[in-house]
């Protein structure tokens, strides 16, 4: 299957049961639980499974190049916010900083992979399983693009209820 | 915590990349206006220009703000250099 933007189907079912903690909250008659750590990496063409069904990061087909780590940047300044879309319908979303490689170079990024990078080995044995490092979404960049002695950044759309990175309604 | 309509959607990112130097002010200043406002395309036409001249308003002021702010710093590692004694590496800096 083709690269093709999406929100992971398995991390649908993994916020259902509450697995990934993107910020710091507390439950009743718990104490407070740390938000996880969730990073961006980036992949070639060749990465053909980046799509709804993928389940978990792996470093298949991943960019490289000068200021860029195998498993890519972690995402920084997490909101989450709640409001009414454009269609009245209440709308979770989340937002992070921009994630930018400063004086890279880096060739022929055609996807990114958000995943959540705290849960590294793969949870099992319970009813609801996850991947190592789960899957949140795949981001198409709709064509190749490359950094040359220069910076790369990625900018998340405007942080509302119609545009957000990641949005529930 | 789904809707039966409920459904999950990702946002579109914008990719800019900069070669032998980093982004220029006119990058940063559409980047900043991609945060600041967003224009539906589906909105009225009157209503969508009218955003549209807001929009480029707003862009331009910016993007002076940021070249003032670029040429302000190249005054300070200007003088940084020359305090260190770096006269010629300082003057590199005062061209660009």
């Amino acid at each position: 299957m083709a690269i093709n933007q999406a929100m992971c189907g398995t991390y649908k079912k993994e916020i259902t049961v509450g697995i990934h903690f993107w910020l710091d909250h507390t439950r009743t008659g718990s104490s407070g639980i740390s938000a996880d750590t969730f990073k961006i990496a980036m992949f070639t063409s060749s990465r053909t499974d980046a799509n709804e069904d993928l389940t978990g990061y792996t470093a298949t087909n991943e960019v490289s190049g000068t200021a860029y780590s195998a498993g890519g940047a972690a995402l920084g300044s997490v909101t989450l916010g709640l409001s009414d879309n454009s269609s009245s319908v209440p709308t979770a979303f989340l937002d992070f900083a921009d994630t930018t490689w400063s004086t890279s170079t880096i060739t022929g990024a055609r996807c990114a992979v958000i995943y959540n990078s705290t849960l590294n080995t793969a949870g099992t044995g319970a009813t609801v399983n996850h991947a190592a490092y789960p899957s949140v979404c795949v981001l198409d960049f709709g064509g190749d693009k490359s950094s040359s002695a220069g910076d790369f950044t990625i900018q998340y759309p405007a942080n509302d209820a119609n545009n957000a990175i990641i949005r529930i309604a | 915590m789904f809707q039966a309509n409920g459904k999950g959607d990702v946002g579109q990112v914008k990719i800019f990349t900069s070669s032998d130097g980093g982004h220029s002010p006119e990058t940063m200043a559409d980047m900043a206006m991609n945060k600041i406002m967003a224009i539906n395309e589906k909105a009225p036409a009157p209503i969508r220009d009218q955003a549209v001249t807001y929009r480029n308003n707003i862009r331009d002021v910016i993007l002076y703000y940021l070249n003032q702010m670029a040429q302000s710093e190249r005054t300070t590692i200007w003088a940084l250099l020359r305090k260190q004694g770096h006269e010629d590496m300082a003057e590199i800096i005062r061209r660009l």
